[in-house]
């Protein structure tokens, strides 16, 4: 796991308080978004469709301070729109670490490199660099030539300046798992702390609607990228949210786990959804209708939902909700090779995906793959 | 508000079909009754572009609609939005509004991943280099 320990400590202790003292909803991150802005187009991305007068507003670093002492989590991500387009972002930053708050920027890294030199390396804050995969799918996915070199140079320069780094990457309809496991070789060969990935999710406002992941396709692909694990490949996420990828864990969404906070306020109910906003923290959790959202809720919006801020909060819920939920992320944290032939097979008679992606070859070609298995333990 | 159940059993979906898209970029909504008006303000709370709002008062606003909430009838049904000449949030009750229009731009549509893909492999036939999209000017 490449989580630091003073990090899994301080997340654990504090779910540990909320549950003994009978808490029942305690967000473990904020998904603090400080604008909507961004210097990128991607077809994919739901967040940034917005009229001009919008992505010109952002969060004051005032507004974000009392957010994120508002929910009292102890750890902050700063998506957005592109946070390092914010002018005060430093300011930001800054004021977040001497709340001791452990804060992931979520960056295009378009303009890292630049602004690395305004930024001071501390354990609490990692530089999440969104990475799609190799160079051709990165570009693509970002609808951008050029967006990878100039990101993995931002990640290199970071690293070398001693800041913590992650890659992020989000994965669609059409990956192939045999590209997504060279690229994790390569993300950690530039010194990395560690990959945090994600399916896709079919965000209503999206500009492309078609390519999207069931959650039987999810599975299938998660349990071929993530079996036979590399002992090089680090992962900056749960154990067990990994394994609620690969189909070995069967969770439900705590949809109050990764409140998002952003100029329009409070969001209902999640990151993803926008059902409507609330002033206050408080607002949110009592008058939320949690019952209508999640996959057992039977709400459509939340069909192929199997992404980390509804899920992952689960995830780490379960390990430390009991013995055995401990056991089993510990487990999980220290055997993680996970080896499956059956995850092989899907490798190997994966046809792969064309070099410019000029056609899609999606992971249900696969030849003599079995219907979907259940692999749920 | 309650959602339909899943017809099919969603662990078993391959892919997932996104959103119809609807064009209401221009649409002028006839407001004569309670349902009507809750039906285009929703509309409107949806609509990724700014909407033309006439209050009973005469007063006309651009703006983006950000919120809703409904009550029992319109006197305690709200909308928030940001005027595009203002700071700061507005809110207005159902029972406020003559008028809207769907009258911005609406952000949300096109750009689809085909779209893309074959801007993409017109400009590679055509030798160019450093192909993107690029964000649209805010000024």
């Amino acid at each position: 796991m490449a989580v630091p320990i003073s990090q899994m400590w301080t997340v654990s202790t504090y779910v540990l308080k909320k549950k003994l003292a009978g808490n029942k909803r305690y967000p473990p991150v904020l998904m603090l978004e400080p604008l909507f802005r961004c210097n990128l187009a991607c077809a994919g991305c739901g967040k940034v469709q917005y009229p001009p007068h919008i992505l010109k507003k952002q969060l004051s670093p005032e507004e974000c301070f009392a957010a994120v002492e508002e929910c009292g989590v102890p750890m902050v991500s700063l998506p957005g729109g592109e946070p390092l387009l914010h002018p005060q972002i430093v300011e930001i930053v800054n004021g977040l670490i001497a709340r001791k708050k452990y804060i992931y920027l979520c960056t295009n890294a378009l303009e890292l490199k630049r602004r690395l030199p305004e930024f001071t390396p501390s354990k609490y804050l990692t530089f999440s660099v969104h990475l799609d995969g190799q160079r051709e799918h990165h570009d693509m996915s970002v609808c951008r030539e050029g967006g990878y070199d100039i990101a993995v140079e931002g990640i290199k320069e970071a690293v070398a300046r001693g800041f913590r780094v992650t890659t992020n990457a989000t994965f669609f309809d059409g990956t192939d798992p045999n590209s997504v496991r060279s690229f994790f070789d390569e993300v950690m060969s530039m010194g990395v702390e560690g990959i945090v990935l994600s399916p896709g999710y079919s965000y209503d406002k999206a500009p492309d609607q078609q390519h999207f992941l069931g959650r039987a396709k999810i599975r299938r692909l998660f349990r071929a990228i993530l079996s036979n694990r590399k002992k090089s490949w680090k992962f900056n996420m749960s154990p067990l949210f990994l394994e609620f990828l690969m189909g070995k864990r069967n969770y439900e969404c705590t949809a109050w786990g990764s409140p998002a906070y952003n100029i329009f306020g409070w969001q209902k109910p999640c990151y993803l959804l926008q059902d409507g906003y609330t002033d206050t923290f408080k607002e949110l959790v009592e008058t939320t209708k949690w019952e209508e959202y999640g996959t057992a809720s039977g709400n459509p919006k939340c069909a192929n939902c199997m992404v980390s801020c509804g899920y992952e909060p689960t995830a780490v819920g379960a390990g430390f909700g009991s013995v055995s939920g401990f056991f089993a992320m510990a487990k999980a944290a220290l055997f993680s090779t996970y080896e499956d032939k059956g995850a092989l097979d899907l490798l190997n008679n994966h046809t792969t995906f064309a070099a410019h992606r000029d056609q899609f070859v999606s992971v249900d070609t696969l030849v003599g793959a079995p219907k979907l298995e259940e692999t749920r333990v | 508000m309650s959602q339909p159940a899943h017809v099919v059993n969603v662990d078993e979906l391959e892919v997932v079909d996104g959103r119809a898209y609807e064009n209401l970029e221009g649409w002028i909504p006839k407001l004569a009754t309670e349902a009507e008006i809750h039906e285009a303000l929703e509309k409107a709370f949806d609509y990724r572009g700014d909407i033309s709002l006439t209050f009973k008062s005469g007063e006309t606003v651009e703006a983006y609609v950000f919120n809703r909430t409904t009550g029992k009838g319109l006197s305690d049904s709200t909308i928030q939005y940001f005027a595009s000449n203002a700071l700061d949030k507005k809110k207005a009750t159902y029972a406020d509004i003559a008028r809207i229009e769907f009258s911005g731009k609406d952000r949300a549509a096109g750009k689809h991943w085909e779209a893309w893909v074959k801007k993409y492999a017109e400009k590679k036939a055509a030798g160019e280099k450093n192909i993107a999209l690029m964000p649209e000017v805010l000024d």
